[in-house]
């Protein structure tokens, strides 16, 4: 059974008159490092809260359909049992830390579960330096850059050992550099850990060489789901309003001009770059 | 922004810093009894003294000084209400012994304000919520506490931003007479509330996604301690209190009129 299997998912929020996402089915396997993308107000940030639960538990409204994570029953079992499966991490940084110093802010959830201090102590110094802010961990949130805080984010849910990180455009508030940061941040969980990722992305110049799994999404449904380098050399992507990667467009120009690159479509300037040179690479 | 950096909490260490924040606050409390029981000069002055080198550890002077100034009007207004007072009562006279009874007044409070200023000086709020959290409050309120000082800044820089763009939609907030300046704080005011309102709603997000309510007795990362430099402090504490007493019963405390022959 896949970890996360939503079925004929629709949903709409209290006093709205038309549902954020509607008719949504999904898998999403162990280990895999999905990214959704789509047009803003698409449905990608409800449907990143039905994965723990926040919709429906938080919101209310009125859901249809089925979530199942990690084999529980997502709309039966409150937020607080989800935590220790799902990880969420939001877009502003700021509104996600509330304790005055770091370590206590990585610490908030195992707190909340009522783990013992030596393990909490082993968990948070763990998750601190996979983030890289263990030497920053006495600082207090406003203190440290954007970039830090959004880390300080991601190790608060990391400590909690959840199978799957949810992350919804959490670089929107941050530069290109500390945004590569978090992504390289989020690459590595992935493969050394084994984590599951969902990661929702606007900036597919960056992110779309880590994924194997891409969802388009555009007017609370699905559109487009599959391999990256199908789906962004399709002309239906370009039509929804998803940025395709730049090197991805300069090879589909390159090709209609006659230049033979391979049948590959690049996702990132460094692969565009060794198809050149393969192809045409006498320096 | 220099009128908000006062706002913002800094973690700062010394001897005195580190000290357990609860046993700080009974020290607190008894200078506030020691200073209740006597109305004479001499141990009044003597209590103000003992504090001065707790200020000096901590290397706090500045903004001792600072909230001393602060106090110093109020500390003006107790003397001259004292003075007019007795002078009435005693049928217009001056005597030594009021103005010195009047003086020892002020300075009792002047002695409250400093202990607290030196508590609070010293005390960073992280360590003040730890201390909240450990003492039997409900953790609802250590949390709202902590969160409160945690937003404290943010939202003065919030508040910052949105004055600057309503000014440079021609808002004037130094214009017009004391009513009209209040009002000019609306178009301000109502932008920072909402924001508010919706940073809650976010931060209320965030908690449910970490496990805020999972379990009943929730646990600390951190232990308050007591160390060696709070014992001394507990020690002290017995002293001051033992030695006020004896004083307070035994020992007709002379005034400083009573040296002069007065």
């Amino acid at each position: 059974m896949a970890l996360i299997e939503i079925k004929n998912l629709s949903y709409t929020y209290p006093g709205a008159s038309n549902p954020s996402i509607h008719d949504v089915s999904l898998k999403i396997e162990k280990g895999e490092f999905v990214l959704i993308t789509g047009p803003s107000g698409c449905g990608k940030t409800t449907l990143c809260r039905c994965f723990n639960g926040l919709v429906p538990h938080f919101y209310q409204g009125e859901i249809k359909g089925e979530v199942t994570v990690s084999g529980i029953n997502v709309l039966e079992k409150h937020t607080y049992d989800m935590a220790k499966h799902v990880g969420l991490v939001f877009q502003n940084p700021e509104n996600q830390l509330f304790a005055l110093s770091i370590e206590k802010d990585v610490a908030f959830g195992l707190e909340n579960l009522g783990a013992s201090r030596e393990e909490m102590r082993k968990k948070v110094d763990w998750t601190l330096k996979q983030t890289g802010i263990y030497d920053i961990r006495e600082r207090s949130p406003h203190e440290i850059s954007g970039g830090q805080q959004q880390r300080v984010a991601i190790a608060s849910v990391l400590a909690m050992e959840p199978d799957i990180i949810v992350l919804d455009e959490p670089t929107s508030f941050l530069d290109p550099l500390s945004a590569e940061k978090i992504f390289e941040v989020i690459y590595r969980l992935n493969k050394e850990q084994g984590i599951t990722v969902i990661l929702v992305e606007h900036r597919l110049d960056l992110t779309a060489k880590y994924t194997d799994h891409l969802i388009v999404m555009d007017k609370g449904a699905i559109r487009l789901e599959g391999d990256p380098r199908d789906i962004l050399s399709n002309e239906e992507t370009r039509l929804i309003g998803v940025g395709i990667p730049k090197a991805t467009l300069l090879y589909q120009m390159l090709k209609k001009e006659g230049f033979n690159l391979g049948d590959k479509t690049p996702l990132s300037s460094d692969e565009l770059a060794d198809q050149l040179l393969e192809a045409y690479g006498q320096r | 922004m220099s009128v908000f950096d006062g706002l913002k909490f800094r973690k700062v260490s010394s001897p005195i810093h580190n000290l357990d924040p609860r046993i700080k606050f009974v020290y607190v409390i008894c200078i506030f009894v020691a200073a209740i029981m006597f109305k004479s000069i001499i141990p009044l002055a003597a209590l103000f003294v003992m504090q001065l080198p707790f200020v000096f550890v901590a290397k706090v002077q500045k903004q001792w000084l600072r909230s001393m100034r602060g106090a110093a009007f109020l500390a003006a207004f107790i003397f001259i209400i004292n003075i007019v007072t007795r002078f009435f009562s005693a049928g217009y006279v001056f005597t030594a012994f009021d103005i010195e009874e009047a003086t020892a007044m002020t300075l009792r409070f002047i002695v409250l304000v400093e202990s607290f200023s030196v508590f609070f000086l010293t005390t960073s709020p992280d360590h003040l919520g730890l201390a909240l959290e450990q003492s039997k409050v409900p953790f609802e309120f250590a949390f709202a506490f902590t969160t409160a000082v945690r937003f404290v800044p943010v939202l003065a820089e919030e508040a910052q931003t949105i004055m600057d763009a309503q000014k440079a939609r021609g808002l004037e907030l130094e214009k017009g007479n004391l009513m009209k300046r209040i009002r000019n704080y609306i178009p301000v005011l109502i932008p920072l509330i909402v924001s508010a309102i919706r940073r809650s709603l976010e931060l209320a997000e965030a908690m449910e996604s970490r496990a805020w309510g999972a379990c009943k007795k929730r646990t600390n990362l951190y232990a308050l301690k007591l160390h060696r430099g709070d014992y001394i402090l507990l020690a002290l504490i017995i002293v001051i209190l033992v030695a006020a007493s004896y004083f307070f019963v035994f020992v007709s405390i002379p005034t400083v009129a009573s040296f002069f022959g007065l």
